[in-house]
């Protein structure tokens, strides 16, 4: 697990992609950190973590997660990973914890905001990190569902797609019927991010990610029969 | 030692590969060999444990890769027909990223990158990016990913194909190295490859097996006639009638007309008569000057195709069969059915 979690949290870097990833979420952190707080004198990140993952992740989870598995299987390196030693398991884990640590670097950024606030005033740092710990806990079911999607095509662009829409739905379904909200990731981050530390919705969230985890290492593992 | 008993995989009606039974030992090199899509690459790809197989088992050192997959694939080297690499990696990180997947211990990693850099002579290149290197180092570095940890089985789908003639002597040589201490397994369908490397060839077609043996006991085995390769100096034409000097000769044809005023022959007779001796004998004779006599070889070009052909054949006869007695219940029936309407 451990080689393969060094290899693509390198990879991400090793490519454009980890930069741009990290610096379109500073440019949504950084625009939101104005609406949010400076303009409204507001002391709260709670909101700024709130519109940043309802915006930020909705274009950064697919450009992370598009790739995982999709261009390996493009590329046929995937072989090389399935005929090494290692398990399914541990591989699919592997790139899940590199996709979370990328996300995971940005948010220590992040704190450069608190940091600005305290010049002006005094934040809670507390609630800070309640909504810190709520938004990575969106990005991994985000970034689960991401990884899933990657893991059933070799097309990367299909992925994102998927992934997109899948995120951006809960936006509007709720509007036809309420009962869309459950399945909105955002909306269990909306305690959180006010600094509410909420077992059902860390449980909802954290069940959410396991769950497309393990569909994800079933795909892999049935692909292998029907290759 | 590799077992492989009644291996099957379908996809869907299709059968890719049928029935597949050999044993190689260890310190073997044997050669799968057959035309593109008799199922070589498919054969691999269950023995790595890439694919599963739809019926059948493999045993490799006594663990069976559908049981024990961690512990089959720890003694297994692949290298892939694609030769799939991560692009974006040098060639150094990328050989070290495979001994990490490989539990290369840590303390061993770097003696043993070194050995394989050395081993498939990537020293130079290697803290370039592989996705600037040529197809033949593209290729030397699959390998390295391949020999990294010291596997004890080796396979090779197909590892000189799209290199220079120099490279493939290299790597050639290299894989005759590693059969002192590995055993090999590798696919190609170059076949003067194969019966240069391999000690055991096993031929492919169409999903089945069609011959298992040594290379010379191919050529043997599928050699019908003897053959002459002679090319003499001969003024007067005195070659025309020579069939009725010598017995033996079933057919001499003329095979090319020098410039220098020599012409090649080939003379063939049955398969144990050895016509050379009295060639020798005869020919001055006739004043006619060789200048040139050997026997033209049997090569495993020649047994390939028969043996496919014979295959093919074979199986033409089946179906001829089936379809006959097809026709013939067909027939049967359209009498009943007549004779029961007649009644």
């Amino acid at each position: 697990m451990f080689a393969v979690f060094k290899k693509e949290l390198k990879s991400y870097f090793l490519s454009p992609i980890g930069y741009i990833a990290i610096g379109l979420f500073l440019l949504v952190f950084s625009v939101f950190f104005y609406i949010t707080t400076i303009e409204v004198f507001a002391l709260d990140l709670g909101s700024l973590y709130y519109a940043t993952a309802m915006y930020g992740l909705l274009f950064v989870v697919p450009l992370i997660t598009m790739r995982m598995f999709a261009e390996e299987r493009k590329n046929g390196t995937e072989q090389l990973l399935l005929t090494s030693p290692r398990s399914i398991t541990g591989i699919v884990l592997g790139k899940f914890l590199a996709a979370v640590a990328l996300i995971a670097i940005t948010l220590v950024i992040s704190l450069i905001y608190f940091v600005i606030l305290t010049f002006f005033g005094d934040p809670n740092i507390v609630t800070t990190l309640v909504a810190m710990v709520g938004f990575l806990l969106v990005a991994m079911a985000a970034i689960s569902f991401g990884m899933f999607t990657s893991s059933l095509t070799e097309n990367q662009i299909v992925s994102a797609i998927i992934t997109v829409v899948f995120l951006i739905l809960p936006w509007f379904l709720p509007n036809i019927s309420t009962i869309f909200s459950e399945i909105s990731l955002i909306d269990k981050f909306a305690k959180m991010s006010s600094g509410l530390i909420s077992i059902t919705e860390i449980v909802g969230l954290l069940s959410f990610t396991v769950m497309f985890i393990l569909f994800t290492i079933i795909v892999m593992q049935r692909r292998k029969a029907l290759k | 030692m590799i077992e492989v008993k009644d291996l099957t995989k379908k996809y869907g009606d299709f059968v890719a590969v049928q029935d597949l039974n050999f044993k190689i030992e260890d310190g073997e090199i044997v050669g799968f060999l057959g035309p593109n899509g008799a199922g070589k690459s498919t054969t691999m790809n269950m023995i790595t444990g890439y694919i599963e197989s739809t019926k059948g088992d493999i045993i490799v050192n006594g663990y069976d890769i559908s049981k024990k997959p961690k512990k089959v694939k720890r003694q297994i080297g692949y290298m892939p027909e694609s030769t799939p690499l991560y692009s974006d990696l040098t060639v150094k990180e990328f050989i070290r990223y495979m001994a990490e997947l490989k539990f290369v211990k840590r303390k061993d990693r770097k003696q043993e990158i070194e050995r394989i850099l050395e081993q498939t002579g990537l020293v130079d290149v290697q803290n370039k990016l592989i996705k600037n290197l040529s197809r033949g180092y593209k290729q030397r570095v699959s390998l390295a990913g391949a020999l990294i940890g010291n596997p004890e089985v080796i396979i090779l789908d197909e590892p000189t194909v799209g290199l220079d003639p120099k490279q493939i002597t290299e790597i050639r040589s290299l894989i005759k190295n590693l059969g002192k201490n590995h055993t090999v397994i590798l696919s190609s369908h170059i076949l003067s490859e194969v019966s240069q490397i391999c000690e055991k060839v096993i031929i492919i077609n169409k999903g089945k097996i069609i011959a298992i043996d040594t290379p010379e006991n191919l050529e043997n085995k599928t050699k019908g006639k003897n053959t002459i390769i002679l090319t003499v100096e001969d003024n007067n034409n005195n070659m025309k009638n020579i069939n009725e000097k010598i017995e033996g000769i079933q057919e001499i044809t003329l095979e090319k007309d020098n410039e220098d005023g020599t012409k090649q022959y080939k003379v063939i007779s049955d398969k144990d008569i050895d016509l050379r001796k009295k060639l020798f004998e005869v020919l001055p004779k006739e004043e006619i000057t060789i200048f040139e006599l050997k026997q033209g070889e049997a090569t495993l070009e020649d047994a390939f195709i028969k043996l496919i052909e014979d295959d093919k054949s074979q199986q033409e006869d089946e179906n001829k069969k089936k379809s006959k007695e097809k026709d013939e219940k067909k027939n049967k029936v359209k009498k009943d059915k007549q004779e029961g309407g007649k009644k």
